[in-house]
């Protein structure tokens, strides 16, 4: 007796279509699982039978043999324990074959039949829809993400009991939902009106997110760096459908999703400098999952304290940065992440943080200053085109401001800027002004002679090096964009110098 | 001013102390010495009137530190001499006719100097400036205009050859091709600071290198007030710019006002800790000056070519005023009734022609600024 359903077994983000075969033969009693089934679904062996039986279904009690083709693709997640059981239950007869093989089966069961929220239901999705199947059976909790995809008939099942009723016409699944729960209005609980003072910190966020740079955010505790950067996320332009498709993936994935459909804010991550490389950039011993530089995909990556991180973890940073995505190989294979985000790193000036404070004194010795200027100039800065220090506010600053502009028009502005670059940049591939490389920004960003003039200036007088020039070239253009200027005038360049690295190292180094 | 609080003679060094080769080596061995500071010393010299008896009696343990005796006998003069050769140094006692006059006045003078470079400046054409290792970039423009114009008006320049003022006033003085002399706290052929190596070669070619330290003891905190002396003892006058209230800067002005030089003390803010060795000595009778013009017309002195003008838009001088202090770019912007984006690229032009520089996030104008605003 022989049946035989489709699963889906996802590797990093992408769900491979996997034929799950079930024979049943004569032997002793037993279930065998081929075909290079991963630990999890290994460990599901044990579980399915009781499932089956605590839905008032009959197990074989004969040899059951199942495999999982193709035999060459490890597969893991507790996703297959649905097609397996199916794949069982169809061979026994239990289940009519004919309409069982338009479906994908995804979700993990419990011993009672239930049918457990499992990760990667929208990659298991995109598969099913792929494939030209005719739609997905996946656990209720995980129906407003399978639901994304279009075209895709969405079984949302609460146990595997409904789910062998809907095959056998005994269960009507419930209506989708018309509108399926979009967490419609970004509603990142935070906004930029609520940041007092700190205009210059603000308009270089506005800057960066119009021009899509990178930002080291150097100030004392207690100046509101994390405060300035958990912002940034609000004042992003809004995602097209496709990023956020690509960010709910991800999320989902991740097991991060909780039920929701898809996700339309920017995400923001900020790992704790105590991060694990694996848990940094993706990994993990035999299941490969997105690490924080792709749950940031789309959105802002946050490193509080870019001194304290470890160094591999840092330097492991500048794949993402410079190709948008994160490669991760692992015995288990080789997988690709989307990884494509705003870095935001702050740390204080000084080891113990006063350094340039008119309130406090600075006590660092010098030779521990020295240690933590080069700790903090490495190579990462290469790639963060603005950096500035944020001065902490005495409290007749902060009384003196009025409440800040709120995010709603920032963004506004900050579309603008993005949309003229996307027309600028349409046959170049890159997105926006930061992504430019040096080369391609010095001959496309139409420079007139004055602003010329002043960034060669700059390179004498501020000691400019060629990365640095490069960096102010594009701030320029950036600047000249929010100002919807078709050539960089010498004031855009006058401003974005004022965002250079030579400023926060030149506070550095008079301390040295 | 000229404090008038010279005391009771304090004792000096017997004639004789370092007279011939003999006592010279004896001098070098002393010298190396750690344990003995030279007020134990010089009161042992009142006995034991030459260095050959003096190192005669930390042999027998009847002076300075056990460590000080186990360590006499494993010293040799002229393994002492060879270092000094080896980093081109030289000796100067006592008994010299070449030991600066200015510096038997003071007390505990040294008995023995090592100089690497050209000679020591007269008292009447030296001025020390002292000043905090960590200041603020005012001092250190202030030191460095101060060296220039000292130099200009043919005056050498003393100082500790420290970071901060001490090596900026020291370049100011080899900006205007002038001498200048360090004093170490440490070995005559000590680098410490590293980051002033290249400081320490310019000194040695146009002016000197003093320490009464042999080659190879390390720069220690502890040798610095010592060293404040022979900066304060070597000058006609004294000029503090920043320090706080333990700061060798206090140090120095104490001991010129002791020793009877005149002190300059250049004022700042009273809450701001480095304050307290300016105000202090004003307070004490130091003579308060605003900058180099000050300094040059008090010790009479002709200045040398003036500031320039520097020609400044309205905007630019409104910025300008609008600086008070480090301030934020949004408060200028405000004064000034433009935009952010334009008071950014207002005060950076200002800052590219040195008239601002930037301190963690805030603005503020430097003294070439002041100098073009009122001057």
């Amino acid at each position: 007796m022989y049946g035989r359903v489709n699963g889906v077994a996802v590797v990093g983000v992408r769900g491979h279509l996997v034929a799950v075969e079930a024979h049943i033969g004569r032997g002793l009693p037993s279930l065998t699982l081929t075909g290079l089934p991963g630990a999890r679904v290994q460990d599901a062996r044990d579980r399915i039978r009781p499932a089956v039986e605590s839905s008032g279904l009959e197990w074989p009690l004969r040899r059951v043999v199942v495999n999982l083709s193709p035999g060459n693709l490890r597969k893991e997640g507790a996703g297959l324990d649905l097609p397996v059981a199916m794949g069982v239950l169809v061979a026994s007869t239990q289940v009519p074959a004919t309409r069982v093989s338009g479906y994908a089966f995804a979700g993990e069961l419990s011993l009672r039949g239930t049918l457990v929220g499992t990760p990667g239901v929208l990659s298991v999705a995109m598969a099913a829809a792929r494939a030209g199947l005719r739609g997905v059976v996946v656990p209720a909790d995980n129906a407003a993400e399978a639901e994304l995809v279009g075209g895709l008939h969405v079984v949302p099942a609460p146990s595997l009991r409904e789910v062998v009723g809907f095959f056998r016409d005994a269960w009507t699944p419930p209506e989708p939902r018309t509108t399926a729960p979009d967490r419609d209005t970004p509603g990142h609980g935070v906004d930029f009106s609520e940041i007092r003072g700190q205009a210059q910190a603000r308009r270089a966020l506005e800057i960066a997110a119009a021009g899509g740079h990178n930002v080291l955010l150097v100030g004392s505790p207690g100046a509101g760096k994390t405060m300035l950067a958990r912002r940034l996320p609000t004042i992003l332009p809004a995602m097209s459908r496709e990023e956020a498709l690509e960010v709910t993936q991800l999320h989902s994935v991740a097991g991060l999703l909780d039920g929701g459909g898809l996700l339309r804010e920017r995400p923001f991550r900020s790992p704790h400098h105590s991060i694990s490389l694996a848990a940094l950039l993706g990994g993990g011993s035999a299941l490969l999952r997105p690490g924080e530089v792709s749950l940031a995909d789309q959105g802002v990556l946050f490193l509080d304290e870019l001194t304290e991180f470890r160094r591999d973890a840092v330097e492991g940073l500048r794949q993402p940065l410079e190709d948008g995505r994160v490669v991760v190989s692992r015995m288990a294979g080789t997988v690709e992440f989307p990884a494509r985000f705003t870095l935001v790193a702050a740390a204080n000036p000084c080891p113990c943080g006063f350094l340039g404070d008119p309130r406090r004194r600075c006590d660092c010795r010098d030779d521990r200053l020295q240690t933590y200027r080069q700790k903090l100039s490495g190579p990462l800065l290469d790639r963060i085109d603005i950096q500035l220090v944020v001065p902490r506010l005495s409290k007749q600053e902060l009384l003196d401001e009025a409440p800040g502009e709120p995010s709603a028009p920032i963004r506004g502005r900050v579309e603008a800027a993005r949309e003229i670059q996307r027309r600028r940049y349409a046959d170049t591939g890159y997105p926006c002004n930061a992504q430019l490389p040096g080369p391609l920004a010095r001959r496309v960003a139409r420079v007139s002679r004055p602003a010329w003039d002043l960034l060669a200036q700059a390179v004498d007088g501020m000691a400019l090096t060629g990365r640095g020039f490069d960096r102010a070239l594009k701030v320029a253009r950036t600047i000249a964009d929010l100002d919807g200027a078709s050539e960089v005038e010498r004031d855009h360049v006058s401003e974005a110098l004022v965002y250079r690295m030579n400023m926060v190292d030149a506070d550095l180094a008079r301390a040295g | 001013m000229r404090a008038d609080r010279v005391r009771d003679p304090w004792p000096v060094w017997p004639d004789g102390f370092t007279a011939g080769e003999r006592e010279r080596r004896a001098a070098l061995v002393l010298s190396a010495l750690a344990g003995l500071r030279p007020t134990t010393l010089i009161r042992a010299a009142a006995e034991a009137p030459t260095a050959s008896a003096c190192v005669g009696l930390v042999a027998r343990g009847a002076l300075g530190t056990d460590e000080d005796r186990r360590f006499v006998r494993l010293l040799r003069a002229e393994r002492i001499q060879a270092t000094i050769d080896r980093c081109g140094a030289r000796t100067i006692v006592w008994d010299d006719p070449e030991y600066p006059p200015q510096l038997r006045q003071i007390h505990d003078p040294p008995f023995l100097l090592y100089v690497r470079g050209g000679r020591l400046p007269e008292a009447s054409h030296a001025v020390a400036i002292v000043g905090a290792r960590r200041c603020t970039d005012l001092a250190r423009e202030l030191a460095r205009a101060m060296g220039r114009g000292l130099a200009a008006a043919g005056v050498t320049v003393v100082s500790g050859a420290a970071r901060g003022v001490d090596a900026a006033s020291h370049e100011g003085a080899l900006d205007a091709g002038g001498p200048t002399v360090a004093v170490l706290g440490g070995g005559i052929d000590a680098t410490y600071p590293a980051s002033s190596r290249g400081l320490f070669g310019r000194i040695r070619e146009r002016g000197a290198l003093v320490s009464e330290y042999p080659p190879g003891v390390p720069a220690r905190a502890f040798r610095f007030p010592a060293r404040n002396r022979i900066v304060a003892g070597l000058c006609r006058a004294a000029v503090v710019v920043e320090g706080e209230k333990e700061s060798g800067s206090l140090i120095t002005g104490s001991h010129a006002l002791e020793f009877g030089r005149e002190v300059f003390a250049v004022p700042a803010a009273l809450n701001n800790p480095l304050s307290f060795a300016p105000l202090k000595l004003i307070r004490d009778g130091a003579t308060m000056i605003r900058g180099a013009e000050d300094l040059l017309e008090e010790l009479g002195l002709e200045p040398g070519s003036g500031g320039r003008r520097a020609e400044l838009t309205l905007a630019e001088l409104a910025a300008l005023r609008a600086l008070t202090g480090p301030t934020l770019p949004e408060h200028v912007a405000r004064e000034l009734r433009i935009g952010l984006a334009d008071a950014l690229t207002l005060l950076m032009e200002l800052e590219m022609r040195g008239f601002v520089r930037t301190v963690g996030g805030r603005f503020e104008a430097t003294l070439a600024a002041t100098m073009a605003t009122t001057g």
